[in-house]
């Protein structure tokens, strides 16, 4: 027989203490009174403001991704940057590993947070059923971990004052988009998943 | 403990790890897993100390190779020059930009030394069942969780100066092999953050150790 679901409860994530399940109300945070970790939280948005934000994240990654993130001038010679091109230029310097795991942290993991967002708030949205709901909210869980956008934002800022004492540097595009990115991650991301996983479930494929 | 709090496996309760759904085990099943996700459900992760342990040792281990090989190397008409990460940051702070070289002294330096130390202490306390200092010992562990890729910084730093500065002959920057030293380090530290059961912070009479 299969354990049987207690949606009147809620324990503690962190410290496993046990609380009456309330749904937080929006701007509400629900923290643990032994640990202080946070139980719940009640986000402003509703699912189709979620997904009105996805949408936003996933132009703006392809921005981010697609142009050049600065311009260097030395001695007449320019050097045109984006995030591809410093990946295959690390490639090419034979530190395979680590162009990577910049790929992978800085492109690949955020892509699949906005993607599979988009994949299971997109049904939601329309009353729909979710198809290959557990396995899409399973690897959201995962890939939200290894998503680095916003460290990479400040690796931008760092990587262009060391290069300022010698050179021109002019910044591009690429780099707005990556700190509107970053900002739009988080705001995605102080959505609670509890949330997601309740309503995926009533409409299960 | 007598603090007013019932932990759910005291109560023959579970929580799923993965989607958070709390749940009745039935009497006798073997391994229970959750129905909303599939999850295998356990009291607390089976050997979490031991493999948190494995992660810091390893961490430890590529920490020494991150700091005495270069990260990078620029080659100018000037010659080659190879940088390590403290080479990187006196750099940072010699062109007068302290704040950044703060920054990233903290990134990498500080906190992955931080981070192992702390992850250190809580598999240690855990190990002993303490019940020292719970409460600041559970905000360490969030703590260590919050900061925990912000390490990667400069990974992303020398990647990106790779990519910027290519002026063939006159000036052009490669990764060097402690680059992916210290990498490693940063990965092996999350691996070991999320390896750690926060609820061994506070240890049941019948957890079995």
């Amino acid at each position: 027989m299969a354990p049987q679901p207690r949606p009147d409860l809620l324990a503690c994530h962190e410290c496993d203490a046990l609380y009456p399940h309330r749904h937080p109300a929006p701007g509400d945070i629900q923290r643990c009174r032994r640990c202080g970790a946070t139980l719940a939280r009640g986000h402003w948005l509703r699912p189709d403001g979620q997904l009105a934000l996805t949408v936003g994240a996933l132009l703006v990654l392809a921005i981010a991704s697609g142009s050049e993130i600065v311009t260097l001038e030395l001695q007449g010679i320019h050097s045109v940057a984006t995030l591809f091109e410093a990946i295959v230029a690390t490639w090419t310097t034979g530190e395979h590993a680590v162009a990577v795991i910049a790929l992978a942290t800085a492109f690949c993991f955020p892509l699949a947070v906005v993607v599979l967002r988009l994949w299971v708030l997109l049904p939601l949205a329309f009353g729909r059923p979710v198809r290959a709901f557990v396995p899409a909210m399973r690897a959201l869980r995962w890939v939200l971990r290894w998503s680095m956008v916003e460290v990479f934002m400040l690796g931008v800022l760092i990587a262009v004052v060391r290069s300022a004492g010698v050179t021109q540097v002019v910044v591009g595009p690429g780099l707005f988009a990556y700190v509107a990115l970053a900002v739009l991650l988080a705001a995605i991301e102080a959505c609670d998943m509890d949330e997601l996983w309740r309503l995926g479930e009533g409409h299960r494929a | 403990m007598s603090t007013g709090f019932v932990a759910a496996r005291s109560r023959g309760l579970l929580h799923c790890g993965c989607c958070g759904l709390v749940l009745q085990p039935a009497a006798g099943a073997g391994a229970p897993r959750c129905p909303r996700c599939d999850t295998e459900l356990h009291a607390l992760t089976p050997r979490s100390v031991q493999r948190t342990t494995a992660f810091l040792l390893t961490a430890v281990a590529l920490y020494v190779p991150a700091n005495l090989l270069p990260v990078m190397s620029t080659n100018t008409f000037l010659g080659i020059e190879s940088h390590t990460l403290v080479g990187g940051i006196l750099e940072l702070w010699h062109s007068g930009s302290w704040e950044l070289a703060l920054i990233v002294f903290i990134a990498s330096i500080a906190v992955p030394l931080l981070k192992v130390a702390a992850l250190g202490l809580l598999a240690w306390t855990a190990h002993r069942r303490s019940t020292w200092r719970q409460r600041d010992r559970a905000a360490l562990y969030r703590l260590v969780e919050t900061v925990g890729h912000w390490s990667m910084l400069d990974v992303f730093v020398v990647v990106l100066l790779v990519g910027m500065v290519r002026f063939g002959v006159v000036a052009n920057v490669e990764a060097e092999a402690g680059l992916l030293a210290f990498g490693g380090v940063v990965v092996a530290t999350m691996l070991a953050s999320s390896a750690f059961d926060p609820r061994l912070i506070w240890p049941e009479q019948d957890d079995r150790g």
